[in-house]
């Protein structure tokens, strides 16, 4: 009954929102990349990187503004970095990923260690403005008046229009189908995957961002996982941001019954209750999305 | 006035040289057939003049202006435009997309849906296309597809127009139509490039040819000067090789069929592709089929070969070996980064350990026995010319040894010597004892090999020739018989 009302709760609304904005910057991120054909599995890293570079340009700086210009230029910075392995020198971008994954997690580690002489976390750091007036509306103002999300749900629509009503999409979405086809119509498919690998380094330092600026802090480890499951939310939605909206909706949505449930305490073992979330995305995977096509040239170098 | 003017192109690939020394000109306003073997640096020097490939040195003059093309982007400039032997279509874009792709038509950031459509539909009506825009790629026919590459010519308002081996892909219905696209450009004012293998094709339309023959031209010759025997002599460097395998009478007991099909019918997306067809394949025979593409050719072959399950009626095979030649190469047919070698061996269930001795060796005898002209031994399929890589296919099928061989469009983009070649092959597996199951759009083709012969229309075969191809030495029977098959393939019934 208890768990009944607390999902039915605008708090539980909020912590879906919550839940859910990491993911869906996440999987936009890699949808860009992928649909310039470039296999990005790095999201995870992104997001380490640029959780750690605003925490600490914060802490550094002082200031917010400048704390977030960072971590996005951080990002970019690792981006063009991916780019010249996979674009440039041709390397296997599934190897190449995991490699950035590796490298930025461990780069994360020692830094908090080098700097801080921290095992696990940054000072603490304030958060991102909140939209005045909004803020104050009970319960849901703190996630309405987050820029953030709102930004995420924007990014609905302008990942749909950019990618299909617009001349850039058009040509990106090329170089992710059939280069060949798109290089003899004189676009030039390098350049886009390249727009399309640094869009994703944008979009995933704001997830990134995001969670530091949530938790007020970096702390090694606090990515856990999303850059994946953001992966995942992609696949399951075809590579198309409407579906990719409602596989993120639907993977926060478990997770927030997940933790509403732990909190609550029932008797069915919380290891149960954790699964919960993965259980169902197979559930889905196998009962109602079918095959999903991913673009026929992605992952393949040009 | 010259609209191109190629001087002295040369153009190696490692040891190989696809060009040496071309020097021509193309008329402004003209027709002009660039024709030559399989393998003799056509395509090559269409993609130096799209500005795909660098020559190694030469020059090429635009309407008297020396260019010099590092992209096709260039070229596109330039206001040329080029249709390739193998398509470059986007299969998950709609029509619309493919098209505008590249030149989009913008309001602000948003592409211009509204005025796009308005333009390409205007060029539809008035070049009778009949394309619906907002297909994508993945659901049109080939004849199809090839009018979308036309459609992007025409969206560009391309001045200088390359077409490669435009009719390959066409039924004789469809040629007419092409031609007469090619008309209307020239009465614009357009200059045309065009491949083909087939000279009566050039015979009607060219009015300049420059022949090729191992990158070099070695012909050159005016509309009135045109003599088809002249040039295929010139083409094959004077030995014109004929089909001299004649049919040997096979015993075929007609009650004995090695795949025979009854009353099939095939249903996909609400239509009935295959419709209550019924057709038996004989040993020692060649059964051949022609009609207008996407009359249910495909899913026939698809269906005996064993990839299409979800038919009605009854399917009897007293056999699982079949080799297939399938109509879209590239797709199909073979992949398209492995050498020749790997292609060769891909169907190959009993060989375990495959050695790099073993791969040459079967390379070395394929381009031996089927004149493959390749630069070099291991070189892998995409590199091969259009024709050398249907010859690599075909080689690879006859040698299976199969009992049934299924050939749908086995000359497509063959030039005249290795179309001899094929078909002598295919009365000789006739011959062996082999059932011979013949697709084609070539009339020529299917009457001179076929015993059995039938026309499809709307996924039923509407009628079965076998004595009437007795006597089609006699011209004035087969041209009957060719008036009475177009009628079929449209639907008009015949007694
Ligand atoms: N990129 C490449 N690398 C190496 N060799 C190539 C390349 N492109 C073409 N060739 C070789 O150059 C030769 C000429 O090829 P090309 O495609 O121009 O022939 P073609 O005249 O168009 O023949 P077809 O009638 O069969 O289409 C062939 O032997 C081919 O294998
Ligand atoms: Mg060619």
């Amino acid at each position: 009954m208890n768990i009944i009302v607390s999902i039915l709760s605008l708090t539980f609304f909020a912590q879906v929102l919550r839940l859910f904005t990491p993911y869906f910057l996440g999987a936009n991120a890699a949808n860009f990349s992928e649909r310039a054909g470039v296999i990005n599995i790095a999201i995870e890293g992104f997001m380490i990187t640029s959780a750690l570079g605003y925490a600490l340009f914060t802490y550094l700086t002082n200031n917010i503004f400048l704390g977030f210009v960072c971590a996005i230029l951080v990002n970019l910075l690792f981006s063009l970095l991916y780019a010249l392995f996979v674009i440039k020198l041709k390397i296997n971008q599934i190897v190449a990923g995991v490699g950035f994954n590796l490298l930025m997690a461990g780069l994360a580690k020692f830094l908090i260690v080098f700097i801080f002489q921290s095992s696990s976390n940054t000072p603490r750091i304030p958060d991102l403005p909140n939209i005045p007036y909004i803020q104050d509306i009970p319960y849901v103002g703190e996630v309405l008046s987050d820029y953030i999300i709102l930004f995420s749900f924007a990014l609905i629509f302008i990942s749909n229009f950019v990618l299909f009503k617009t001349k850039f999409g058009l040509r990106l979405r090329s170089a992710g189908e059939n280069p060949e086809a798109g290089e003899s119509l004189g676009i030039k498919i390098r350049l886009y995957k390249l727009y399309g690998v640094l869009i994703c380094g944008f979009l995933s330092a704001l997830g990134g961002i995001w969670l530091a600026s949530n938790q007020n802090s970096f702390s090694d480890g606090m990515v856990a996982g999303r850059g994946y499951i953001a992966l995942a939310a992609m696949i399951i939605g075809k590579w198309k941001p409407v579906n990719i909206l409602f596989a993120c909706i639907m993977f926060a949505f478990f997770e927030a019954l997940e933790i509403t449930f732990q909190i609550s305490g029932t008797f069915i073992p919380s290891q149960i209750i954790q699964m919960l979330p993965y259980l169902i995305t197979i559930l889905v995977l196998i009962g109602f999305i079918g095959k999903t096509k991913p673009p026929a040239s992605d992952g393949i170098p040009y | 006035m010259n609209a191109i003017e190629f001087k002295y192109i040369t153009k190696r690939f490692g040891d190989l040289t696809a060009n040496y020394n071309v020097s021509f000109a193309v008329r402004k306003n003209s027709v002009h057939c660039l024709i030559g073997e399989n393998g003799a640096g056509k395509s090559t020097l269409m993609k130096i003049l799209f500005g795909i490939y660098k020559p190694d040195s030469g020059i090429i003059k635009i309407n008297n202006v020396e260019k010099s093309f590092d992209s096709p982007l260039d070229a596109i400039k330039s206001n040329i435009g080029m249709l390739h032997q193998h398509f470059m279509l986007i299969e998950d874009f709609t029509i619309l997309e493919n098209v505008i792709l590249g030149s989009e038509v913008t309001i602000k950031y948003k592409i211009d849906f509204e005025w796009s459509e308005k333009t390409l539909n205007n060029f539809n009506d008035k070049y009778n296309l009949g394309l619906n825009l907002e297909q994508k790629i993945s659901e049109i026919s080939i004849s199809e597809q090839q009018k979308v590459e036309i459609l992007k010519l025409l969206y560009r308002n391309s001045e200088i127009l390359i077409f490669d081996e435009p009719t390959a892909v066409l039924s004789p219905v469809e040629v007419k139509e092409f031609y007469k696209i090619i008309e209307k450009f020239k009465d614009e004012g357009k200059t045309i490039i065009l491949i083909t293998h087939k000279l009566h094709e050039v015979k009607e339309i060219a009015d300049r040819v420059t022949v090729l023959r191992r990158g070099e031209v070695v012909y050159e010759t005016e509309k009135e000067n045109l003599d088809i025997n002249i040039l295929s002599r010139k083409i094959v460097g004077d030995v014109i090789l004929k089909n001299d395998i004649s049919k040997e009478t096979v015993m075929i007991n007609q009650e004995d069929s090695v795949i025979k099909l009854s009353n099939i019918t095939l249903r996909k997306n609400g239509h009935d592709i295959l419709n209550k067809l019924n057709l038996s394949l004989h040993n020692g025979e060649i059964y051949g089929v022609c009609g207008v593409e996407g009359n249910g050719q495909s899913e026939l072959v698809d269906l005996i070969f064993g990839l299409e399950k979800k038919f009605s009626g009854y399917l009897e095979k007293n056999t699982n070996k079949i080799s297939l030649v399938p109509d879209d190469r590239l797709k199909k047919g073979m992949i398209k980064e492995f050498t020749i070698g790997e292609n060769l061996i891909l169907k190959d269930k009993n060989k375990l350990n495959i050695t790099k001795k073993y791969l040459t060796g079967l390379t070395d005898e394929v381009i031996n026995n089927f004149d493959v002209r390749v630069p070099e031994n291991s070189v892998i399929m995409k590199l091969l010319s259009g024709g050398n890589q249907q010859k690599v296919i075909f080689a690879r099928e006859i040698e299976l040894n199969n009992d049934v061989l299924i050939f749908s469009h086995p000359t497509r983009g063959v030039d005249i010597n290795a179309t001899a070649f094929i078909h002598s092959k295919i009365i000789e597996q006739r011959n062996a004892g082999k059932a011979v199951l013949l697709i084609s759009s070539d009339l020529d083709e299917l009457l001179s090999l076929s015993d059995k012969f039938g026309v499809i229309y709307k996924g039923t075969l509407v009628k079965e020739f076998s004595s009437e191809l007795e006597n089609i030495q006699n011209e004035t029977m087969k041209n009957k018989l060719l008036e009475k098959i177009g009628k079929l393939m449209i639907g008009i019934s015949v007694e």
